[in-house]
């Protein structure tokens, strides 16, 4: 993702070029809909009123700023032809107004302007000589102007309002609405669906498509995960019951009056059958301690030679035939790691014996080592496996041979390599030899103790 | 002496079973994979299929269904060690008599056996023809038809259908049912029953409801308006 991508990035974005242009159009159209302060020509009254007070020269030159003219009548500015004071401003009017006293002394005809609470009116002109006056403004004038901005602030709410309507609609459709269908996807996920309904949403490249796209992973994993595991439980109770309908018919066997070397084969048949079926439990169990993570590591120094020559040594012991086919190449490299040697032996000897029931010739173990890993590869001489198995040699109660040959293991000890593995930071794969014969490499970290 | 066909893969099993079925006077044969066993099955006259599903090859089911097909009408005990109840079910829908879950005692499957073989034709040609609303089942001639359309039925469906129409609209209880189709009574949580009837509603003509459920009590044929 990248950091334009960003959900908050667009989020502060979005909030913020909203909430300008709301403001910035309640602004505007409050402008447009209230009356533009404007000159006005000075009412007739105010004119006949003054029209005597400005009719003798000598006086209105006279007539400097801040001088009161009649009742509260002043004069705010002069502007005479020439002299050394031509143009006089009223001090503290002049700080904030200039511009516009200035403009209105050159105006053509008398006008007046509001400047908060006086009226400035002009310019009167005798001879070349230009005046401005002020007054107060009156009561109705100032009542004009409360209305006038009553009228704005309304306008501007109204457009506040209507804009941040269309921000909630915005952000609704934005981001509320893929909130939901997010959350109908979780509800479908528990259901057990695991194809979502996400419509577009996965191709969003913010936060949120991020999000979806993760809840599809997921929903497809679990699928997978719950299909394995139905199976797995469909497989054990299987691989369970076999034995038992063995056992059942065996001991029903026993009660008839058979001879005695037939009883002697009814009970060997019960022993065999109690035997798989405690071996079957065990594996399973320590399967699901593996998988489950239940296993303590118990790293210690690991001599992997020693191990393997006592790993041949027990097997010779238990089936001196078996144990003969086993052989140990060389030159090799057998590095002393840190690991746990139980676990270690268990990924070994699953593979080894696996090997040993599948095929009826020699068996190679070796073993390179580079700087950080060592590989041991166990090489049998058998038929191999389709290229098309190979990927499920790891599934619990995958056989390669489908026919139930009791000789072959209870299909366990490939999964259990490869989980103990998989504890010990390895990883186990399978290949066909290309001259032949099956090829399982066990990969490790070399780890100095 | 009654011919049996034992179709397992598990060799151990299977000739124990071969011990304790020729003691009970059977003559069995056995087959160790699933195309061996439809050649025997399509090939041989047997009494009855003893059948396992799980089978390198073609598995139990497709056997069955490839039987089936072939219209042979030969009655089939499933034998399963899947756990699932679906799975169980799954081989009377595709026209198995009855099933057994695996581990069973042997006593049950020599008795399950006995009771399939003993409503074979030989007993019912013993019967009665019945007709009622629309449906005449004629166990001599073995032929049952539906608003005069033939129906294909399989042994078992043909005599619940035979009994459920000799009730005349009578309400017939599920043991009733159970003991004269598959002869033995029924057991607890077993859908057998059930499935069974589904079948022949799926091949009646028209208007399946006619065979009606009675909630807790059993079957009847209604009379359509």
């Amino acid at each position: 993702m990248r950091w334009y991508h960003s959900l908050s990035l667009r989020l502060l974005l979005l909030f913020w070029v909203l909430l300008f242009a709301v403001a910035s159009s309640g602004y505007l159209l409050a402008l447009w809909f209230s009356k533009p302060i404007a000159a006005e020509p000075v009412p007739a009254t105010v004119q006949a009123s003054l029209a005597p007070l400005l009719s003798e020269v000598t006086t209105f030159r006279s007539l400097t700023p801040g001088r009161l003219l009649a009742g509260d009548y002043r004069v705010a500015a002069s502007l005479a032809p020439s002299g050394k004071e031509r143009l006089q401003l009223d001090r503290s009017l002049a700080l904030n107004h200039r511009d516009i006293m200035m403009r209105q002394l050159e105006a053509e005809q008398a006008q007046q302007y509001p400047l908060g609470n006086l009226m400035l009116m002009g310019p009167f002109e005798l001879e070349n000589y230009r005046i401005l006056i002020t007054r107060p403004i009156t009561s109705s004038e100032r009542q004009e102007q409360v209305v006038t901005e009553q009228q704005t602030q309304r306008v501007q709410t109204l457009v506040l309002l209507i804009g941040s309507l269309a921000i909630a609609i915005l952000l609704g459709a934005w981001l509320v609405m893929p909130l939901r269908r997010l959350t109908r996807a979780t509800r479908e996920i528990a259901e057990g669906s695991e194809k979502l309904s996400l419509r577009r949403l996965p191709k969003r490249n913010d936060e949120l498509g991020e999000l979806a796209r993760a809840l599809a992973t997921t929903a497809h994993d679990l699928a997978v995960s719950r299909d394995a595991q139905r199976r797995l439980l469909s497989d054990v109770s299987h691989e369970l019951r076999s034995p038992l309908a063995r056992m059942q018919v065996a001991l029903m066997l026993t009660e008839g009056n058979d001879s005695q070397e037939q009883q002697e084969s009814h009970m060997a048949q019960l022993g065999r059958d109690l035997e798989r079926l405690s071996t079957i439990i065990e594996r399973i169990l320590s399967l699901s301690r593996l998988e489950n993570g239940l296993v303590q590591l118990q790293r210690e120094k690991v001599d992997t030679r020693a191990l393997v020559e006592q790993l041949i040594k027990d097997l010779r012991y238990v089936d001196a035939e078996q144990g003969q086919r086993v052989k140990l190449q060389e030159p090799n490299e057998w590095p002393t790691t840190g690991s746990d040697a139980e676990l270690l032996r268990l990924v070994l000897e699953n593979l080894v014996r696996n090997a040993l029931q599948y095929t009826d010739e020699s068996i190679e173990l070796s073993c390179q080592a580079n700087a950080s890993t060592f590989t041991i590869v166990i090489r049998d001489h058998g038929p191999g496996v389709p290229e098309e198995h190979l990927s499920q040699l790891f599934t619990p109660f995958y056989r390669a041979d489908p026919s139930r040959n009791h000789k072959a293991g209870v299909g366990l000890g490939m999964a259990l390599s490869l989980r103990a593995g998989a504890v010990l930071g390895g990883t186990v794969s399978a290949r066909n030899h290309p001259d032949g014969g099956l090829e399982v490499s066990v990969q490790m970290p070399l780890v100095a103790l | 002496m009654s011919k049996l066909l034992l179709v397992d893969d598990d060799a151990e099993l299977s000739s124990m079973l071969e011990q304790i079925l020729t003691k009970e006077g059977f003559e069995l044969t056995l087959a160790a994979d699933g195309e061996t066993g439809l050649e025997r099955a399509l090939s041989g006259s047997y009494d009855l299929i003893l059948l396992d599903v799980m089978l390198p090859g073609i598995d139990g089911f497709q056997l069955l269904q490839r039987l089936r097909q072939q219209a042979r009408n030969t009655p089939v005990l499933m034998l399963t060690a899947r756990g699932d109840d679906d799975d169980r079910v799954a081989g009377l829908e595709l026209g198995a008599d009855d099933y057994l879950p695996k581990p069973f005692y042997p006593k049950e499957l020599v008795a399950r056996v006995k009771a399939l073989l003993r409503r074979t034709p030989a007993t019912s040609v013993r019967q009665e023809a019945a007709e009622f609303a629309g449906f005449t089942v004629d166990p001599k001639n073995n032929k049952a038809t539906c608003d005069d359309v033939e129906l294909d039925l399989t042994p078992t469906e043909f005599d619940i259908l035979r009994t459920l129409v000799g009730g005349t609209g009578e309400v017939i209880s599920k043991d009733q049912l159970s003991v004269a189709a598959l002869g033995r009574s029924l057991a607890p949580f077993d859908r057998s029953l059930d499935v069974h009837v589904s079948n022949i509603r799926k091949k009646l003509p028209t208007s399946p409801e006619r065979i009606q459920t009675v909630r807790g009590r059993g079957y009847r044929i209604l009379q359509l308006a």
